[in-house]
């Protein structure tokens, strides 16, 4: 205990990040924040539409969903490159209608992050959706609520716990995203050099260990704090599936 | 009828404590949404930064410390990217909107001089490298690369390790020097194939293997080895860094700091880091 004294200064120079590693955390959880709020209403859409449609080729969309999981992530850069560059098709028409551009800027690398963390979100949405009683929505229907009604008051509430677990598993997915990330949009300081690009870079430059052990214990103690906070959100969700049971009652 | 069928529902809302979190968070969402079209329509990433340079990842240091004395000529320092060359130039290839090209070896440079991603005037066979054998730091051992040099006895069993010869430049250039020197057949199954040179590198200077062979470059960047004997430069093709300014640039300081690169002061930068600046 003597050894990790708080009030002792080596420990605590030892223990404050330099500004250039704020930066490089700060940035990591930009990416890693923005990336779950794009990909949060596509992966409930794709979850929603995976537990409660049958349709001509959902096997097909289950498949593609779970892609960027099994694929090694090199190759989603790639074709994220592909399509969305100046050149690619997709990155073409951003950059005329709208005029933005992905490549080499933080935005790409939240792409990359979301694409990469989608499958694992979609998973945790899908279990939750999958385990409310549809007959509560056609009771809830039945009594004269409109779909619209009856979604925003029952399906999201109760899918709630899954949507969480869903958010952070995929921020800690997102915060560790490297292959992707650095072929589709390079490692750019400031823009898209995150915790694991600029711990690669660390780890080109020899005498750099003592940078290397710092950024990773960072990303360790990140990553670990959204795992834990998954793994008690995914608790709450198995313990009390019926948790919002007053909440159905309402209706 | 409208508005009370809303009313009715905003009632519902706020009567759903628990869930508020949830109505707050797809708000919050569909605001974000909103405005994340104009937030990434922003045209320059840092307004006052320098041109964009994509590098290989060998030059970090050498390419670094040319920044810091650009930027000490009252310049904006330029932002630096390493990544392997390979990617880099796809990422330009595909349109990337960089301001140089570093690249360590001319093959990608070739095929974006055949796309016209590169202004063909700017291109330079800038940098030489050198290939040597290293050892340990404690190592007393000498070895002259000639025809037929006892390499393999000098491994007392251990492992040479090199970047992998097939995918790699570093181990390219490595397999072809020691095919001329005619050992690389008496080598087989005593290679340790690493995704890098710098990470063949980190295996000698951790003592996992007695040998390696990397660039100078590395060997002056690491104090645990010492540089035992250099491939002459007939041995392997030669190792040339070469340098462009993309058809995408667009920042004004790019052609300056391209011209600086190749100017007396950094070539003295680039030689201290172990390369072999070419005029």
């Amino acid at each position: 205990m003597a050894l990790c004294r708080a009030d002792d200064p080596l420990v605590m120079s030892a223990l404050i990040l330099t500004p250039g590693e704020w930066a490089i955390v700060g940035l990591s959880l930009q990416v890693s924040g923005c990336a779950m709020l794009a990909a949060l209403p596509v992966a409930f859409a794709l979850a929603w539409l995976l537990a409660r449609v049958e349709f001509p080729g959902k096997v097909l969309v289950d498949a593609l969903v779970h892609l960027p999981l099994v694929l090694p992530p090199v190759v989603v850069g790639w074709v994220l490159l592909m399509a969305f560059a100046p050149t690619g098709p997709l990155g073409a028409l951003l950059e005329r209608m709208l005029g933005i551009t992905l490549l080499f800027r933080w935005t790409g690398a939240a792409l990359a992050a979301a694409v990469m963390a989608l499958p694992l979100m979609v998973r945790s949405i899908r279990l939750s959706i999958e385990a409310i009683d549809p007959r509560l929505e056609q009771a809830a229907r039945t009594l004269g609520a409109g779909w619209l009604n009856s979604f925003a008051t029952i399906t999201l509430p109760l899918a709630r716990p899954g949507v969480l677990a869903a958010l952070v598993l995929g921020f800690a997915r997102s915060l560790g995203e490297f292959g992707a990330t650095i072929t589709f949009v390079s490692n750019i300081p400031g823009q898209t050099a995150t915790l694991p690009l600029a711990i690669y870079a660390a780890l080109q430059v020899p005498g750099q260990e003592t940078a290397v052990w710092r950024l990773a214990l960072v990303s360790v103690v990140l990553s670990l704090g959204a795992l834990v906070m998954s793994e008690r959100l995914m608790a709450q969700a198995r313990g009390a599936p019926r948790g919002a049971g007053g909440t159905a009652h309402d209706v | 009828m409208g508005s009370l069928s809303f009313r009715l529902w905003a009632t519902r809302l706020r009567a759903l404590l628990p869930c508020r979190g949830a109505f707050l968070a797809v708000g919050v969402t569909l605001l974000l949404w909103a405005s994340a079209g104009p937030a990434m329509a922003g045209p320059a990433p840092q307004p006052g930064a320098g041109p964009l340079v994509l590098a290989a990842a060998s030059l970090q240091e050498s390419l670094n410390a040319a920044a810091d004395a650009w930027a000490r000529h009252h310049h904006a320092r330029p932002v630096l990217a390493f990544a392997a060359s390979s990617t880099l130039a796809r990422q330009i290839a595909a349109g990337g909107a960089a301001d140089l090209f570093a690249s360590a070896d001319q093959e990608w440079m070739d095929s974006l001089a055949q796309t016209g991603r590169i202004v063909p005037g700017t291109r330079a066979g800038w940098l030489a490298g050198a290939l040597v054998i290293i050892a340990p730091a404690g190592s007393r051992l000498r070895l002259r690369p000639v025809p037929g040099f006892p390499l393999v006895a000098a491994l007392h069993g251990g492992r040479l390790a090199m970047a992998d010869p097939d995918s790699v430049p570093a181990g390219r250039y490595g397999r072809e020097a020691l095919q001329h020197m005619r050992v690389w057949d008496a080598l087989s199954g005593q290679i340790a194939r690493a995704e890098n040179v710098r990470a063949a590198l980190a295996l000698v200077a951790r003592g996992a293997a007695p040998l390696g062979v990397v660039y100078a470059t590395d060997a002056l960047a690491e104090p645990k080895v010492r540089m035992i004997g250099v491939f002459p430069a007939g041995s392997h093709t030669p190792i040339i860094y070469a340098l462009a300014r993309t058809t995408a640039s667009t920042h004004p300081d790019a052609e300056a700091f391209r011209r600086f690169l190749l100017s007396d002061e950094a070539a003295a930068i680039f030689r201290r880091y172990g390369f072999v600046p070419r005029r």
